[in-house]
């Protein structure tokens, strides 16, 4: 049940949960939260269970050591306790890691990395004195476990969540309001968008990379490129509604990427909470951009390395990571100059050069990652073999109104129209349309296999 | 009562999905055993409010569960005909064929139909082969034949018929009445427009289609769709009549009924439905249709099966459609089992 799109999230999990947080009196909020987010977790992944819980109080006595070395001994071995804490944190993540590189029946955790990210960024701010005063355990706990956050983030930081403040936490029926349209439209941008242009990508799989024409193949790269974006986003806006339904912060993870005019500005948009847990937490301790060119380069590749590694342990994830550190560190040297004077070049370099980034991400079998750039390029030597010529018109007939959508929808004023009118009338029909309509195609394609397999 | 208004006004998505939802979630309940009977699952597992949703995929009207409510409460409204009607139909429509389902899958991505064009009728075509017919009894085996054996044959078929089209090789020699999810079923009911008429650009029926041209050839494989409804009898009885149909319209053709194409060895063991067991059981009473004449079978999974019988697993990367470059094969088997 650990997703959003799962109907027994949607009506059963959370409407029951809704009704007991807004029964409880504010001072037991917190509490009900807690219990939530461990019923949340234990519908989805009762095994690992048990490692969240040894997690958040493993986590949560290193925390409180180091707070009181901080306070009482002037920081004196309260570095020891972070070293110990976050060295365990990113081992245990690691761990998972690796062992699901070697064997693949190993699964990780669900939510892992996401946890696992937010426990660090708690010590390190402890640490640091961010966080002033040590929290309660209830409301560490509470923060680590969030249920709308678990699975796969936002990231958020414990400040922004104000646990600690729960009892001042405001609530209205405007707020609710909002957090459920967030959450309406981003049940559609996943339903509706991603995971149908998730088909074309299913088709080119189907067909077999050697198989299809240099227009298909970057049909292929757009549509994948716009799937996990809408994939991510939709998921995104999902958790940051329910948050705001709760009376939480709205956490933004996405700034509408693909309107970015460098690669380093397409990453400050995309993952937002990934990106800025990078920069905080490991790219500025290492020195960020303020020493000699060449330590900026080598933080910068650190920082790349690990996103590369934190997205997956196979081979081409580094390859990723690599790419994209390349083109950063170009657009540091010297290109950025050139591309802020040419906006429009500086467009073409990104709508080109991610998509071509997302088939690094997208293809872990290098032999077949090669295939596919090879149909990308065939003028690098990537004969196809019975490639069909006109299936970029099957393709597009099949697949225009959501390529054509998921362009609108990549632009930043539709979701802006969005959200300035979101209270008009016309609005609110759609909304309430469009939740209903993806809870129609969830079931179609889940609950009746004759529906969707068809071949 | 303006307190309430008020309170919609400040958040109208809310009441709107709440009321709506209400409604429903009582719709669903209120049509297990009866409307939703084919959709009854345990409420825990899956909300009530989805057996509406899976209704309407059908043709299911909600309201209907209210009519037929009402019909059993109050005979006498004239409703119940109507009611009991449409409940027989919600039972049947594992077998029934829904005709507007045939359109509404036309829209749906990884649906499309394709076809060339057909050249106009000429008369001469297929006279041989009817004569032929008439010589007296003779037994015949397979032979290998190039590929211009192709020039006079039909094809027709679901997905992978429609991927032999794209990605076999023969589509220039060949005619191919292929669409995505087609079954048995649909082949000869009215709406599935497979194939356009280049002069009235309009689309033609299969049988229109069959009308026009005397083919040599009709290759037939169908039946992995058709997996989740009906029974193998059921099946079979359609399977037949089709053939009749095929045999009544083109008399000079020999008919090749195919085997299905079975799956990969992952799906086999993980699926309840389509699986190779299933595919094996139907593909043993295409068989029994052979009549050593006119009619013949031909089983492509000699070709493209591993030694348990499973589609060998680098053929394919969605264990059910082989790759493209993989149709190939298909084509080879076929120019080693023709009938001259």
């Amino acid at each position: 049940m650990a997703s959003f799109t799962d109907l027994r999230f949607l009506f059963h999990f959370f409407p029951a949960f809704l009704a007991v947080y807004y029964i409880a009196k504010k001072e037991y909020r917190n509490t009900a939260l807690l219990l939530g987010s461990i019923v949340f977790y234990a519908l989805g992944d009762p095994r690992f269970l048990p490692l969240l819980l040894a997690m958040v109080w493993m986590n949560y006595l290193m925390a409180k050591n180091c707070y009181s070395r901080r306070i009482n001994r002037a920081g004196a071995g309260s570095r020891g306790f972070l070293a110990a804490a976050v060295l365990t944190d990113a081992g245990i993540l690691a761990g998972f890691k690796i062992m699901g590189a070697f064997q693949e029946s190993i699964v990780l955790p669900l939510g892992l990395s996401f946890y696992i990210f937010k426990m660090i960024s708690f010590q390190i701010d402890v640490y640091r004195g961010k966080i002033e005063s040590l929290p309660s355990f209830r409301d560490t706990a509470v923060y680590f476990m969030l249920f709308p956050q678990i699975v796969s983030g936002p990231i958020m930081r414990f400040q922004a969540g104000r646990f600690r403040f729960g009892r001042q936490r405001k609530y209205s029926w405007e707020a609710f309001e909002k957090g459920l349209q967030y959450l309406a439209v981003g049940l559609g941008t996943k339903v509706l968008l991603a995971d149908r242009l998730a088909l074309l990508w299913k088709d080119i799989n189907m067909i077999g990379y050697e198989s299809i024409s240099t227009p298909l193949a970057w049909l292929g790269a757009a549509a994948f490129s716009m799937e996990l974006y809408f994939d991510f986003w939709g998921y995104s806006l999902m958790a940051s509604g329910i948050c705001v339904m709760l009376g939480l912060p709205y956490i933004k993870n996405f700034d509408h990427p693909y309107a970015s005019k460098s690669i380093s500005e397409f990453w400050r948009r995309w993952h937002m909470t990934l990106g800025s847990f990078f920069r905080d937490y490991v790219y500025i301790p290492l020195g960020g951009s303020r020493g000699s060119e060449l330590k900026t380069i080598r933080n910068l590749l650190s920082v790349w390395l690990l996103t590369g590694f934190w997205h997956g342990s196979s081979r081409n994830f580094i390859f990723w990571g690599l790419m994209l550190f390349v083109l950063i560190v170009a657009e540091k040297l010297w290109l950025g100059r050139v591309l802020e004077k040419h906006p429009l070049l500086a467009r073409c370099w990104v709508l080109v050069l991610i998509p071509i980034s997302w088939i690094f991400f997208a293809i872990t079998d290098l032999n077949q990652l090669n295939l596919y750039l090879g149909r990308m390029f065939p003028f690098l030597g990537g004969d196809g073999i019975a490639v069909n010529p006109r299936d970029i018109v099957k393709y597009l007939g099949l697949y225009w109104r959501y390529l054509a959508a998921g362009v609108v929808w990549c632009i930043p004023a539709s979701f802006r129209l969005f959200e300035k009118h979101r209270r008009n009338p016309v609005a609110v029909v759609l909304t309430v349309f469009i939740f209903w309509f993806s809870v129609y195609c969830i079931v179609s394609m889940g609950n009746n296999p004759f529906a969707y397999l068809k071949f | 009562m303006g307190i309430y208004m008020k309170w919609i006004r400040k958040c109208p998505v809310f009441f709107l999905l709440a009321v709506s939802g209400m409604v429903l979630a009582v719709t669903g309940a209120a049509g297990s055993g009866t409307v939703y009977k084919e959709m009854d699952q345990n409420p825990v597992m899956v909300p009530c409010l989805s057996r509406v949703m899976e209704g309407l995929g059908q043709g299911i009207m909600p309201w209907e569960v209210w009519e037929s409510a009402a019909g059993k409460v109050f005979p006498n409204m004239g409703t119940e005909d109507e009611a009991a009607a449409d409940v027989a139909a919600a039972g049947d429509n594992a077998v029934q064929v829904d005709p507007t389902a045939g359109m509404e899958a036309e829209t749906e991505p990884g649906t499309e139909a394709m076809g060339q064009a057909l050249p106009a009728a000429s008369p001469d075509e297929g006279k041989e082969l009817t004569e032929a017919e008439e010589e007296p009894a003779r037994t015949y085996s397979f032979v290998t034949v190039t590929e211009d054996y192709f020039n006079d044959a039909l094809f027709i078929g679901d997905s992978r018929t429609v991927g032999l089209f794209e990605y076999g090789g023969i589509e220039e020699r060949a005619d191919f009445l292929a669409k995505t999810s087609l079954t048995i079923y649909e082949v000869f009911l009215e709406p599935v427009p497979v194939i356009r008429d280049e002069e009235t650009d309009r689309m033609l029926t299969i049988e229109e289609a069959l009308g026009r041209r005397q083919y040599g050839k009709i290759y037939l494989m169908l039946g992995i769709n058709e997996l989740g409804r009906g029974t193998k009898e059921t099946f079979m009885k359609e399977y037949r009549s089709v053939v009749e149909r095929l045999r009544e319209l083109q008399p000079g053709a020999v008919i090749f009924v195919e085997g299905i194409m079975r799956v990969a060895g992952t799906k086999n063991e993980r699926d309840p439905i389509f699986n190779n067991t299933n595919i094996n059981e139907r593909n043993e009473a295409i068989a029994g249709l052979a009549d050593g004449k006119s009619i013949f079978y031909i089983d492509i999974n000699e070709a493209i099966c591993d030694q348990d019988g499973n589609l060998v697993a680098d053929y394919t990367t969605d264990e059910v459609h082989l790759k493209a470059k993989y149709y190939e094969l298909w084509k080879q088997f076929l120019l080693e089992h023709g009938i001259e």
